[in-house]
């Protein structure tokens, strides 16, 4: 049995994903670090399910391919290169560990974070968002609000933001910004205005 | 550690060597994949030689927090930066095992390179011809980050290595470089060393 081409493509997707969401741990991991948020290291930690999964589904496609003999090195080096990827998203979870075990930042930590002054926050889309259907880049987010999108969480895939992405009704963001611009960045994604005092 | 040299302490700040950890471990992880897709046993050697240094960081982490410790509240809270440095350091680890696969001839698929023209981050090597425009360019004025979002790793030339070149670097014919950013940043580049784009805007 040799490799079909469609086996082939779901090999290579998972390993892109594989490699992608590890990458994306990282940077989320050393922002809730940064950020000390709790919310950006629950993401990590969700991820860190997810991806766990994932690695099993691609290692069970690697190890059911059919692969000859000869072949075997080739297909050693994509096992490992899996478990590289796992490995990396086990030390991104170490560090969202630190954040969520709660313990208090040490000087010398603070140092290297430098005081961060900015909020994280996570916000679902809602159906009468105005965000719904645009780009990001259309969306303005920094300008209107001051908060950036770090990621996108769209039911179990997570997107990093990039200027042609889609904002679609029930996706999850979150962002990171002053914390000013938290109020303003809720209303743009519930399309709720938060109840004033002021009559009309 | 290849060889165990004895470690000495040195008063390096624990701020810089977990600043500087973290910046080695990122593009290490970079060169790795590098030296996958490219299958170079040069890059991977550098990954190897950068593994040292962040094991060195990470002892220098480990003494000055012990020393760093007065009482049990002070201990508690380094152990958070002890946890941290450990995970920068299994970061480092793991691009080394990248490295190993290559230095080790243990075989990089077809799917491994499909698998790299679909990432996000994508890698580039780009060979630096005579008539680029990039030639005898530094790296701080032609502002390759901000203009096509692609960050030079590494710069080989003739034999010599230079990983994480400085912004004062300058790029000169014959220069191969290895690049990661957007997929059309990463095109724009090679372009550019190519001299088939004759302009950075």
């Amino acid at each position: 049995m040799a490799l079909t081409e469609k086996h082939f493509k779901k090999i290579v997707d998972k390993l892109v994903s594989l490699k992608d969401t590890s990458e994306l741990m990282i940077d989320l991991a050393y922002s809730s670090l940064f950020l000390n948020s709790r919310a950006l290291a629950e993401e990590v930690e969700a991820l860190e399910n997810h991806i766990d999964d994932m690695h099993t589904e691609f290692e069970l496609l690697v190890l059911s391919s059919g692969f000859k003999p000869e072949e075997s090195k080739d297909f050693l080096g994509l096992i490992r290169l899996g478990v590289v990827t796992e490995k990396i998203a086990d030390a991104a979870m170490e560090i969202a560990d630190v954040v969520l075990r709660g313990l208090e930042p040490h000087p010398i930590l603070r140092l290297v974070i430098e005081e961060a002054e900015e909020t994280v926050t996570r916000v679902t889309v809602s159906k009468t968002s105005p965000l719904v259907g645009k780009k990001i880049r259309e969306a303005q987010i920094p300008e209107e609000t001051g908060m950036w999108v770090l990621v996108i969480r769209r039911g179990n895939w997570w997107l990093r933001p990039r200027p042609d992405t889609v904002i679609k009704a029930g996706d999850v963001l979150i962002a990171s910004g002053y914390a000013e611009g938290e109020a303003d960045f809720e209303t743009l994604a519930t399309g709720v205005k938060p109840q004033t005092n002021e009559e009309s | 550690m290849a060889d165990s040299d004895k470690i000495e302490y040195k008063p390096i700040s624990v701020r810089e060597a977990l600043t500087e950890m973290k910046d080695d471990s990122e593009i290490m992880i970079d060169l790795a994949y590098s030296s996958a897709l490219f299958n170079s046993h040069e890059l991977a050697e550098e990954v190897l030689e950068l593994e040292k240094r962040v094991d060195y960081l990470a002892y220098i982490i480990d003494m000055s927090t012990m020393l760093a410790a007065r009482d049990a509240e002070d201990a508690e809270h380094l152990t958070a930066v002890i946890s941290v440095a450990a995970a920068t350091n299994k970061i480092s680890d793991a691009a080394a095992d990248i490295a190993s696969i290559v230095l080790k001839d243990i075989g990089i698929h077809p799917i491994v390179r499909k698998a790299f023209e679909q990432v996000e981050e994508q890698l580039a090597r780009a060979i630096v011809k005579p008539n680029s425009i990039l030639v005898n360019k530094k790296l701080d004025d032609l502002e390759l980050a901000a203009k096509i979002g692609v960050d030079v790793i590494a710069i080989r030339r003739h034999r010599e290595w230079t990983i994480d070149p400085d912004e004062k670097e300058m790029i000169l014919e014959g220069d191969v470089l290895i690049a990661r950013g957007a997929p059309h940043g990463v095109d724009e580049l090679k372009a550019l060393a190519a001299g088939k784009l004759r302009k950075l805007e």
